[in-house]
């Protein structure tokens, strides 16, 4: 057995446990700062123009797009494609890390499977909207009807989809949701505000730490975690097939299902670097998450963007290798250079080359850089899906129907606000919610030497 | 429910003095009620004896959905209203696996979490039956049933009190 000091201090200061609640608890009891309602202002007056942009959507049509007969999809599913990727992280975090017995897992994955649920809801309205008609949006779900009776095609990948995202969205959220129960009985009880008992006393479903409610409750963690991990791989696997079934250059091609879902843990990743050094800096919240943490995220990192880069040159590689003029003109004439060489070359540096600036542990401990990085990475993954969509549709096989596409006001205003809507979304949960896992937390806390020390011979507690 | 109930309460301030004091009792053949701690154990879990099925549980609702759901495909798109497609068979099966997979996990998931909450009495709005509010925070605690714990009071407190307990307090629970 080995041990190494890899990974270092999971919680820094010699913390009781009621210490570790009440510094976790202090945004919720304490004053709300004032940064919090500037970015709550921005945050809504952002969303406030995608709400604008949906009713002009609603009102007047998919005709306020830049989408054309050739650019069928444009902002709207790359958008949807950014945003589910980002709500990879969730899973990705709370069931790999818990699957590998990754301790430090625990400062992180509250806030993770957080963003995961805002993201997800984010990124149903762009399909959702793009439906042309979405008050007619039932007609997906496959019920005996009175309209033919016609049933969905189970065998399109749309219909995939739809199932899969609504499947992530409900699992993500219960599985987020259960994790808090043990957390909401410790605000219940330890507050001195009767409002915040009632409340928090409500959702915490009469929790109170008895062996029998924790034996059970590390039962339905062992059954969520395990069939949650096949579906943070079937999800964005779905997502590529929407892609890859059809025969568009650029798109029909065996590579996708790992391709997006290692590009989905990775903006997720990416995301949670960026949420995490701002809890840091705003919240505090250092003696939780340290520079060890954000070192183990950063260190993820490096490893999915050295695949990141892998995928790309294997695509550029495939495509010459096939010897199809089709896919040789698409990547060669039109992603690495022409019209749009700019936005493939801002997801290769983005993706492939600035997260090497990982190897550095100096670059590794600079919260500002590392920030700077998780934002530069998440603008990577939002034109590698620009990539995809638009290169390959605006100049596919016939040149008669090549058009160029650029989004309209309507379809920008939608996008900022969902950003709008995910950061108004993340302030409530900085502000309401425990931001880390208390329980959890205090669980680790007598560990909180070196992080390999469970590897012992002997040391067992298969408890997670 | 606790119903008119005398009952003796151990409290420790961590983890270890509570497993050492928790072993020693279950040697002493003294009957432990319940456990209360901020975060789960696994030798209190183990030493209390209960066991539960929620995970077997859940293999059978994965049964269940995947069943439900190969079948209620295949009768939509062979028996209900078949489609032709250029020729293609009616029951595409490999084709609907990936909704089989993805609307399986829902139906275990959506299962597990309402078993869950009718067998561990869990759900919005109840009332918790607190013993010792601090329980939740960084008190471990034991609980006597008076009547049913098979030693007498000031052995008891002793038995606690030489290991670790930090209090050791009588409590009558009335009905609620």
């Amino acid at each position: 057995m080995y041990k190494t000091d890899v990974r270092g201090k999971l919680i820094d200061g010699e913390k009781s446990l009621s210490q570790i609640s009440q510094e976790i608890l202090e945004p919720i009891n304490g004053k709300t700062p004032k940064w919090w309602y500037a970015a709550m202002g921005i945050s809504l007056a952002m969303f406030a123009w995608g709400a604008h942009s949906i009713y002009l959507t609603l009102t007047q049509g998919v005709g306020t797009w830049g989408v054309n007969n050739t650019v069928g999809w444009g902002w709207a599913i790359i958008n949807f494609v950014w945003w589910i990727g980002i709500g990879h992280a969730g899973t990705a975090f709370s069931i790999f890390l818990l699957i590998l017995r990754q301790k430090w897992r625990t400062a992180i994955n509250r806030a993770a499977e957080a963003m995961t649920v805002v993201a997800v809801f984010a990124a149903a309205l762009f399909p959702l909207m793009h439906m042309g008609r979405p008050w007619l949006f039932f007609f997906v779900f496959p019920y005996p009807n009175t309209r033919g009776p016609l049933w969905v095609n189970f065998n399109s990948p749309l219909f995939w989809d739809f199932v899969a995202i609504s499947a992530y969205l409900l699992i993500s959220a219960s599985f987020w949701y259960f994790g808090m129960v043990p957390d909401f009985a410790t605000i219940r009880d330890t507050t001195k505000s009767k409002i915040k008992k009632a409340v928090y006393g409500f959702f915490a479903f009469g929790w109170t730490g008895s062996s029998r409610e924790w034996l059970r409750y590390e039962g339905l963690a062992f059954v969520l975690g395990g069939i949650a991990a096949v579906l943070v791989v079937s999800v964005h696997s779905i997502v590529s097939t929407d892609f890859a079934v059809s025969v568009e250059p650029g798109w029909h091609t065996t590579l996708f299902p790992p391709y997006f879902v290692v590009g989905a843990i990775f903006s997720g990743f990416a995301m949670v670097l960026t949420l995490v050094t701002l809890m840091k800096k705003l919240y505090k919240m250092g003696d939780f998450i340290t520079e060890n943490h954000v070192d183990a995220v950063c260190r993820v990192l490096v490893f999915v963007s050295l695949i990141m880069g892998t995928a790309y040159i294997t695509e550029i590689f495939i495509a010459w290798y096939s010897g199809s003029e089709y896919e040789m003109f698409t990547f060669f004439k039109n992603r690495i250079t022409g019209e749009y060489a700019m936005q493939f070359w801002a997801m290769f540096i983005f993706n492939a080359v600035v997260p090497q600036l990982f190897w550095s542990k100096k670059i590794r401990r600079n919260m500002w850089i590392v920030f700077t990085i998780s934002i530069l990475i998440n603008i990577g993954m939002w034109f590698e899906r620009f990539n995809i969509v638009v290169t390959s549709l605006s100049k596919n096989y016939l040149p008669a129907n090549w058009a160029s596409y650029s989004p309209t006001l309507v379809e920008i205003g939608f996008f900022i606000g969902t950003i709008g809507m995910f950061s108004a979304g993340v302030l409530l949960f900085f502000r309401y919610i425990p931001q880390i896992a208390i329980s959890e937390v205090k669980m680790i806390s007598k560990y909180n030497t070196q992080q390999t020390d469970h590897l012992k011979p002997g040391h067992h507690h298969d408890y997670e | 429910m606790i119903t008119n109930k005398k009952y003796l309460v151990g409290v420790f301030d961590d983890e270890h003095t509570l497993k050492d004091a928790f072993q020693k009792a279950l040697d002493k053949g003294v009957v432990i009620e319940e456990v209360y701690t901020p975060y789960p154990i696994h030798e209190i879990l183990h030493g209390m004896k209960y066991k539960t099925h929620i995970s077997h549980a859940a293999f059978f609702y994965g049964l269940f959905g995947v069943t439900a759901i190969i079948g209620g495909m295949y009768y939509a798109a062979v028996i209900d209203w078949p489609l032709l497609f250029g020729g293609k068979p009616f029951n595409t099966f490999p084709s609907f696996i990936v909704v089989s997979i993805v609307a399986t996990i829902l139906t275990i998931t959506i299962l597990t979490l309402l078993t869950f909450s009718v067998r561990s009495k869990i759900y919005p709005g109840k009332t918790a039956d607190i013993i010792d509010i601090r329980a939740t925070d960084d008190k471990f605690i034991i609980l006597l049933d008076q009547d049913k714990m098979g030693i007498e009071i000031p052995a008891v407190t002793q038995l606690f009190q030489s290991n670790g307990a930090s209090e050791v307090y009588e409590k009558e629970s009335s009905a609620n």
